[in-house]
């Protein structure tokens, strides 16, 4: 039986996967008497496979098909549960955040007071950005009693709070994909040519190596030339008067 | 020469951007070359190698390769994923289509210019039929992994060789197929496993796959069994670019070391028919990457970041071994950036994207000639205008006195009024401009008169009125065809635009040249053209009109000079005298062409003229110079005595005191301005170079 157990599972999981596949009743039926009249192909296939000596016991025609109907209703309704469950879960969450947000916000009095004062300012200030949304909002149907359309307004508005002050809500159509092309091609180009293992040096050095070169030896051309990497000297005059301070203190 | 206080500029921070790539018009003999900012420039040649057209660039606009289809007909494709055609008359683009496949690497048409194959960053080469006044998109060939770096085509048109990461791809163009594939080696020894661009391929016409890759080999293939024929590794980085020469027995690539090397097709024996690819000369002219090169009959050219254009002849090409033979570099672009306000002792810097206004410093220390004066009151800028939107700024003046100013990019010309007080400058935009492009314009001295000639061929004459009101005076046609209602139109052949203008000081004669060589002078009193300069074959460089003669100075490319009398309709005797002459050889062997024509005040019979290496003045009173004078002769002067100097002493006083020299001109108290901009400053500024081990640093 136990055996028989095994293979009725089998063919009633294949079973939920083509039922699952296509959702028509019939076509369930066919499959199922499909896999039951090649069954005797199966039946050694799998004997082989187990390594069982005991031969299967018989079960007639209309038990099998009873139980996979009945095993299939079982796994649809698992997963409507689990379904159920995942729903109620995000319920419970979206219940949390509100709390939270709550929590977080001020006293209500104060803050309808605010909302009344900033509204329009805050409307004018938002611009673009803020039509888009409203526009989305507006071309929603109006479903405040049914349960998802709140949802998803409500994951709209936790997703809001969740953004930091930082960032900014752009549409990705006016910023066009092919500046980020472009800028991955230009790092492309600059990372071939200068970026690690390219091998540079600095102008200061390349120049220099001439004056090293010659008979009459100079010094480098960020020395003979004033011009030269004035930021860089600033910095040390900077770092030089500090750490001389530093030592006046110190000895002092 | 005459004595000068001479304010001597050094804080005109520009910094030619470097060139990206390049392509040789054999027929033309013109050269179009991108730099990286976006900017198109056209050399011309067979006029001494002349800076011609500068196409400005914009801020969105990255060129990575360009090519001429046909006679004269000039693509660009660049990292937006656009192909531009240009105008080279308009000097603009002509119209822009977007290829659909990503940033693009390189552009090609092939050998009967039917069609142009684009290179893209999503691994598509991508055909365009190529029909008089636009392109049109013909189909992908097929689509295959990572981006499209070069293409060639075969000369037959049936095949072109695409390089891309790793691996050179052979595509059969009537099926789209890709009929090979070439692993190309990675480099082995580095630590950084790094893949092996293909940044440049050659096609030749016996199956033969030229390749320069990422690292630093030259390679030779064979297309059609997929086999390496023969590897040259020529430096230790990249090999950035490749030309093949139109007889296919020469190559040039250039590398990232600065290094240009070309390879030969020779016979192994003398005699023999075998020939083989053989390293044959290795040129270093350049201190950073080499980006273009371009093979030409009788030159190689290249340029690269160090922003130096270079055309080294080559030897066995040329039948004389003379001055033809030497090495050009053309650093500074051909045309003024610099213009000054006379009076008013200002000095306006254009570049790309702004323009500053500088005010000269003075000193009222007197010293002995070659001394240096302690600065009383130190040079100041007392305005810094950025361009608006993105286009480069193309052309800019500011008017005599100092009170207009004025830029035009490709889209606009902008026009201001400056007002002094104290201290403090006001700037004005006056508001109702004008709805037209200039290419080039003067701003006049007595009358406030703005001459602009726009891209039409038409000059236009404004008078700005007041602070924020404009009139258009009148309208000069040159192209023949439009005549307003109101405006006199004065129809010649010319199509071209206007590259050069000069006005008379007293408001009534104004010059214009164009890029046919052919100069046009008009009366301004009566609104109408007065005469035709006699076309001289050569693109004038620089003209001026002397302020109490009206005589017009015309400096050409090929180092001519002329002086026509307006008045007068003809070449004036001295003109005639110094054409019989004929200019000393050492004049005419100058390699830039002179920028900037002006007049001493003090002295009539004097011209001011300065290029890049030197500053002239030529004093008509005094005896040409034969060729066998010595040309450069100050030095030699000072040393003689004062009898023999009189003897020895020529029209031509030229001075090398101030290089490179970016402008310079007589301001009106006795003082010269000279714009100094030392190489080694630009230098300074350029990206960073390869190292190089040097023995014994």
């Amino acid at each position: 039986v136990l055996k028989c157990n095994n293979m009725a599972s089998k063919r009633t999981r294949r079973a939920v996967a083509a039922a699952e596949k296509e959702s028509g009743g019939k076509e369930e039926k066919k499959e199922v008497m499909e896999s039951g009249g090649a069954g005797g192909n199966e039946k050694e296939e799998e004997e082989e496979d187990d390594d069982d000596d005991a031969a299967p016991d018989e079960v007639p025609f209309q038990q099998a098909r009873e139980e996979a109907v009945r095993s299939i209703k079982q796994a649809l309704e698992s997963v409507k549960r689990e379904k159920l469950l995942l729903k109620e879960k995000r319920r419970q969450r979206q219940e949390l955040f509100k709390e939270q947000k709550k929590r977080k916000l001020l006293p209500e009095a104060l803050l309808e007071e605010v909302a009344a004062a900033s509204q329009t300012s805050f409307i004018k200030s938002l611009g673009n950005i803020h039509k888009v949304h409203s526009c989305e909002d507006s071309e929603k149907p109006e479903e405040g009693n049914s349960s998802e359309g709140s949802e998803e307004e409500d994951e709209e508005e936790a997703l809001d709070n969740r953004l930091k002050e930082s960032y900014m809500a752009v549409r990705l159509k006016d910023q066009g994909q092919i500046n980020l092309q472009q800028e991955r091609a230009q790092d492309f180009i600059q990372d071939c040519l200068y970026g690690p293992g390219s091998n540079r040096t600095t102008a200061n050095e390349l120049f220099s190596l001439s004056n090293k070169k010659c008979f009459n030896k100079k010094a480098a051309v960020q020395f003979v030339d004033k011009s030269w990497g004035l930021e860089k000297k600033q910095k040390a005059e900077k770092f030089k008067k500090k750490w001389l301070q530093k030592q006046g203190v110190g000895t002092n | 020469m005459g004595e000068f206080k001479v304010h001597r500029v050094r804080f005109f921070n520009y910094i030619p951007s470097g060139i990206r790539c390049m392509a040789y018009n054999s027929q033309l003999q013109k050269l179009a070359l991108a730099r990286l900012d976006g900017s198109v420039e056209i050399f011309n040649f067979s006029n001494n190698y002349f800076q011609e057209k500068v196409i400005p660039g914009n801020e969105a606009r990255s060129i990575e390769a360009i090519c001429w289809v046909g006679h004269d007909r000039l693509f660009s494709a660049g990292l937006n994923g656009e192909i531009i055609e240009y105008d080279l008359v308009r000097l603009c683009p002509k119209y822009t289509l977007d290829a659909f496949g990503g940033p693009i690497w390189a552009l090609a048409s092939n050998a009967s210019n039917t069609h142009l194959a684009v290179g893209c960053e999503d691994g598509s080469v991508k055909l365009f039929e190529i029909l008089p006044e636009k392109i049109q998109f013909e189909r992908n060939l097929d689509r295959q992994k990572g981006r499209i770096l070069s293409l060639s085509w075969h000369k037959s048109g049936t095949q072109i060789a695409v390089g891309s990461l790793d691996v050179i791809r052979v595509f059969s163009v009537k099926s789209g197929h890709a009929v090979q594939r070439i692993l190309v080696d990675r480099c082995v020894t580095s630590s950084h496993n790094r893949e092996c661009m293909v940044w440049s391929i050659g096609f030749l016409s016996d199956y033969t796959i030229v390749s320069a890759d990422s690292t630093g080999k030259v390679q030779f293939w064979d297309s059609e069994k997929g086999t390496l024929i023969k590897t040259h590794p020529i430096a230790k980085s990249d090999v950035l670019s490749l030309a093949v020469a139109e007889p296919e027995d020469s190559i040039v690539v250039g590398t990232s070391e600065g290094t240009v090397v070309q390879f030969q097709f020779l016979p192994l024996q003398s005699g023999q028919q075998e020939c083989q690819w053989l390293r044959t000369k290795t040129f270093k002219y350049h201190t950073h990457d080499v980006r273009a090169v371009v093979h030409t009959k009788t030159d190689l050219i290249s340029g690269g970041l160090d922003t130096h254009l270079v055309i080294r002849p080559l030897m066995n090409k040329l039948e004389t071994k003379s001055y033809e033979a030497a090495l050009r570099k053309v650093t500074f672009p051909h045309r003024c950036l610099v213009s000054c306000a006379k009076k008013a002792n200002l000095l306006l810097f254009q570049f790309p994207d702004q323009l500053e206004l500088w005010r000269l410093g003075t000193s009222e220390a007197m010293g002995e000639p070659g001394d240096t004066l302690p600065v009383s009151k130190k040079p100041e800028k007392l305005l810094q205008l950025k361009r608006k939107g993105q286009d480069n700024i193309h052309c800019s003046a500011v008017s005599p006195c100092g009170g207009w100013l004025a830029y035009s990019t490709i889209s606009a010309l902008r026009l201001y009024r400056l007002q002094y007080e104290n201290d403090n400058i006001s700037i004005n935009r006056v508001s109702k401009s004008v709805r037209f492009i200039a290419v080039k314009f003067t701003l006049s001295e007595s009358t406030n008169k703005f001459y602009a000639p726009a891209y039409v061929s038409a000059i236009y004459a404004i008078k700005p009125m007041k602070s924020s009101f404009v009139r258009q005076l009148h309208l000069f046609s040159l192209g023949g065809g439009g005549c307003t209602k109101n405006d006199q139109c004065l129809a010649t052949s010319t199509s071209e635009p206007v590259v050069l203008l000069a006005a008379s000081v007293d408001g009534k004669w104004l010059a214009a040249a164009s890029h046919t060589c052919e100069i046009e002078i008009y009366n301004l009193k009566q609104l109408k053209h007065h005469c035709t300069v006699p076309l001289y074959n050569c693109i004038p460089s620089a003209m001026a009109i002397h302020p109490q003669t009206n005589n017009l100075v015309i400096a050409y490319a090929d180092q001519q000079i002329f002086e026509f009398s307006i008045p007068e309709k003809q070449y004036t005797d001295w003109s005639r005298k110094l054409q019989q002459q004929g200019l000393h050889i050492l004049w005419m062997e100058r390699d830039t062409p002179l920028t900037n024509v002006t007049f001493n005040p003090k002295e009539p019979s004097q011209i001011f003229l300065h290029d890049t290496y030197m500053i002239c003045i030529i004093d008509k009173t005094l005896p040409l110079p034969c060729d066998q004078t010595q040309l450069y002769n100050q030095l030699t002067l000072k040393n003689v005595p004062e009898q023999l100097r009189q003897s020895q002493v020529h029209a031509f006083k030229i001075c090398k005191l101030f290089q490179p020299l970016l402008h310079a001109d007589l301001l009106d108290d006795d003082w010269l301005v000279v714009v100094e901009r030392p190489l080694m400053d630009i230098y300074s500024q350029l990206p960073p170079p390869i190292r190089q081990k040097k023995f014994g640093t």
